[in-house]
């Protein structure tokens, strides 16, 4: 039972209020995003990213590596030459020279990534924890004499050691690094544990906290909120959430979540999601789905009848915020669960009029004919089967006075 | 935490062929539809909704066909609670209903145009018709997480007293995060001792996080959906659902989680709806690696990188070349094709590599590195073959 008192206790802390002012997004996109498998983006479309998301209210833009050098500097060296309102990033590993090649591109801001998982440190870096506080220690050291904002991330944080991330974390803030971030690199938290550890280290060492969660369990979103509930106030997102693997928090989801569900207004013009999503979506060469959170195109489309009728009447029963908040529209489309009072309101949106009784018959039919094809009605299906139908009720009734003749 | 989650019996009913194929364009055929209950029996789903009767005579014909099959699990159907609903599904040979009701004051009037009291009335008659047809039934409270919680107790409590088989929250609009999830369930657990099950919908991404949530809070039963298929933004998704209750919480359903990935494209090729290559847990990306740093981690052990082996969920790991790619990888890949690179060689394979990646603004394929491979070759033998010419 102590267990169940322990998240209650949680659960009770996380539902306080938050407070607006103090969130910040740090969009991953050029980074994160391009590092997933089979994703490259050409430079002029890494620099119209960038001016996006500043224009949309973005707080720092991670813009890359810059140690990868060749093409990938050249991208951030014009984007920081953008002169944008937001910050910008580059990533880099705990290594001197990474950072030097970040100072080359003028950014005013560096993460430095380093494992914080003993697994990590054991099976990729083949190192000791010393040797981790170590490359912490000099890194953030040659960053702050080129007086650059210092993240440090602590890579796989989620498998580490508690008392050892907290020795990492107290070892970042006293070489003056500016935040910490923190990655949940294989997606494995579920918020309550996220909650937990992330206030754990707000609470014992006090610096801030990024949160950098990913999705393999389908949890980022939900684990970058928990995170902000313990005080996190920064949060690292995507566009789409793309990013390695099954991906990142996505930067619409966290936004509206945040704002529809905490009542946390960050002054970003969501009304621009959907063009960026659609914009990143062409660039990184991956559809959105029609279902995706926030931005999908099916979000505000009605078919089945109770729904889509009672939607009609007050849009509130079923959503929370309205298609125009994402640059969606709302849509009514015909299939096999629609009815006759929806079948009625589109007949009229294409200029038609039928009466009660027609319309339940009719619906039946396109009903089948829903089946049949095994998908939706087009619009000019819907009317050829109104004309048919009317047509055949017409000449029934012609030839039902014939015969009473 | 997890031990007390890990003591109770979690159930799964999922409703990829009532809810699923309520998505807006989405249309199961007939041998679709039964191919889909077979897979999902075949891989031990205890209970699953099939479809809805009141559709029309096709649905029924279909539900009728599901029935007569030799599925062994529990089977339901799903209704808007009314007698004459619950009538027309008793005709289809389910002895199982999903009798659903909005509770919300803002459902009840702008969808029922009623109040409160003829909501309980509905509720008891729906009940009296399934209990006469020897129906079990779950009562299942829609947009339950917007309605006044006394009011949803009364819901619940009525349930109760009328032995229904579980009652069911929903989470229509996805109001929730999943503190507010367990702090919503607990309460009504330590008000009402009854098998509760929560249903969630995906608006803000979270349907997983707040199906486990209620899990956590003592929720006895997930609605789920493969890949999450469903109306608007979808369900919780199936495969989501059974791996993190896995390894996040570590209750294992002994469900055949090697099958996921061929029930996922099969749901996908039916439903004319790609699974994205992200999609977490089935997605053929989770176990692809470009980056240097991600794939030398994997090289060196998977565990560096991923949860757990791919074959758990019917997929491969693979390493990808591209932008992003070490050598590393480079070396590892050449190694597969039966080629021992130099690191030297492996180096400048790479830059080329990366440099056709950033020009083609993708991976490349295995081909395509046999002939950066090649060309690289020649090009070594051409240089060296004037200074065999000058001896």
């Amino acid at each position: 039972m102590r267990g169940l008192d322990l998240l209650t206790e949680f659960s009770k802390k996380a539902g306080e209020k938050l407070e607006p002012k103090n969130i910040k997004i740090d969009d991953t996109t050029l980074r994160d995003g391009e590092q997933t498998a089979g994703v490259v983006f050409a430079n002029d479309e890494k620099i119209y990213i960038a001016k996006m998301l500043d224009h949309i209210g973005v707080h720092q833009i991670e813009a890359g590596i810059p140690t990868m050098g060749g093409d990938e500097k050249e991208a951030i060296k014009a984007i920081t030459s953008l002169n944008l309102n937001c910050s910008i990033l580059g990533w880099n590993r705990a290594v001197v020279s990474d950072i030097d090649d970040s100072i080359e591109c003028g950014v005013d801001a560096v993460a430095i990534s380093i494992s914080a998982s003993d697994i990590h440190i054991e099976h990729k870096l083949r190192k000791s924890r010393e040797w981790v506080l170590e490359s912490v220690r000099t890194a953030v050291d040659h960053a702050k004499k080129y007086n650059l904002y210092v993240s440090v991330n602590a890579e796989d944080a989620s498998r580490a050691d508690m008392e050892f991330l907290l020795h990492f974390a107290r070892t970042a803030k006293d070489t003056g690094a500016d935040r910490l971030r923190y990655c949940d690199t294989l997606g494995i938290l579920d918020p309550f544990e996220t909650f937990m550890r992330v206030k754990t280290i707000i609470d014992i060492v006090g610096i801030d906290i990024e949160m950098h969660t990913h999705n393999d369990f389908g949890m980022a979103i939900a684990n970058a909120i928990a995170g902000v509930k313990a005080g996190a106030t920064y949060v690292n997102t995507t566009i789409n959430g793309l990013g390695e693997r099954a991906g990142n928090a996505s930067f619409e989801e966290f936004v509206m979540a945040l704002k529809y569900l905490e009542n946390v207004n960050m002054d970003i013009d969501t009304k621009l999601f959907r063009d960026l999503a659609e914009y990143v979506a062409t660039a990184s060469g991956r559809f959105i789905p029609t279902w995706k959170p926030i931005v999908g195109a099916n979000l505000f489309v009605y078919e089945s009848e109770i729904r889509a009728s009672t939607t009609l009447k007050d849009p509130k029963t079923f959503e929370l915020f309205g298609p125009e908040d994402v640059g969606l529209e709302r849509k009514l489309i015909i299939g096999k669960s629609s009815g006759s009072n929806t079948l009625t309101h589109k007949l009229k949106d294409l200029g038609y009029k039928i009466g009660e009784k027609e319309a339940a018959e009719l619906a039946e039919i396109i009903r089948e004919k829903a089946l049949l094809l095994k998908r939706a009605l087009f619009d000019s299906e819907i009317i050829d089967t109104f004309n048919s139908y009317m047509g055949a009720k017409v000449s029934k009734t012609v030839s039902n006075g014939k015969g009473g003749q | 935490m997890a031990a007390e989650v890990k003591e109770r019996k979690i159930n799964i009913i999922d409703t990829t062929l009532r809810n699923g194929e309520q998505a807006a364009g989405v249309v199961f055929s007939k041998h679709e539809k039964i191919r889909i209950a077979k897979m999902l029996d075949e891989i031990g789903i205890p209970e699953i909704e099939i479809g809805t009767p009141a559709i029309g005579p096709l649905e029924r014909e279909i539900i009728k066909e599901i029935a007569s099959t030799d599925v062994k699990c529990r089977l339901f159907t799903y209704c808007e609670a009314s007698p004459e609903n619950v009538k027309i599904a008793a005709k289809c040979g389910v002895n199982n209903i999903v009798l659903n009701i909005s509770t919300s004051d803002l459902h009840i009037k702008v969808k029922y145009g009623k109040n409160r009291t003829w909501v309980l009335n509905q509720l008891r008659e729906s009940i009296s018709a399934a209990k006469e047809y020897g129906m079990a039934y779950i009562v299942s409270a829609e947009d339950a997480t917007r309605t006044d919680l006394e009011f949803l107790l009364k819901v619940l409590n009525l349930a109760k007293k009328r032995d229904a088989y579980r009652f069911r929250i929903c989470d229509t609009v996805s109001r929730l995060d999943p503190f507010r999830t367990f702090l919503l369930i607990n309460t009504i657990l330590n008000t009402v001792d009854f098998p509760v099950e929560v249903y969630n919908h995906n608006d803000f991404g979270m349907s997983t996080a707040n199906a486990m949530a209620s899990i956590r809070a003592g929720a006895v039963s997930l609605v789920t959906s493969v890949s999450g298929i469903g109306e608007g933004t979808g369900n919780a998704a199936l495969e989501e659902i059974i791996m993190a209750l896995k390894y996040l919480e570590d209750v294992d359903l002994g469900i055949n989680t090697a099958k996921f990935r061929e029930i996922a494209e099969y749901v996908a090729k039916a439903s004319a709806r790609a699974v994205p290559v992200w999609k977490a847990i089935v997605g053929t990306n989770v176990f692809a690696h470009e980056s240097g740093i991600h794939a030398d981690g994997v090289l060196k052990n998977p565990r560096n990188y991923e949860v757990f082996e791919p074959g758990e969920v019917g997929l491969t790991r693979q390493l990808v070349v591209g932008k992003h790619s070490g050598s590393h990888t480079i070396l590892h890949k050449f190694k597969e094709f039966g080629i021992e690179l130099t690191i030297n060689e492996a180096n400048d394979v790479l830059a080329l590599s990366r440099a056709m990646a950033v020009d083609l603004k993708r991976p490349l394929f295995d081909k395509e590195l046999m002939y950066i491979y090649k060309d690289y070759e020649g090009r070594k033998q051409s240089r060296t073959a004037p200074d065999e010419d000058d001896a």
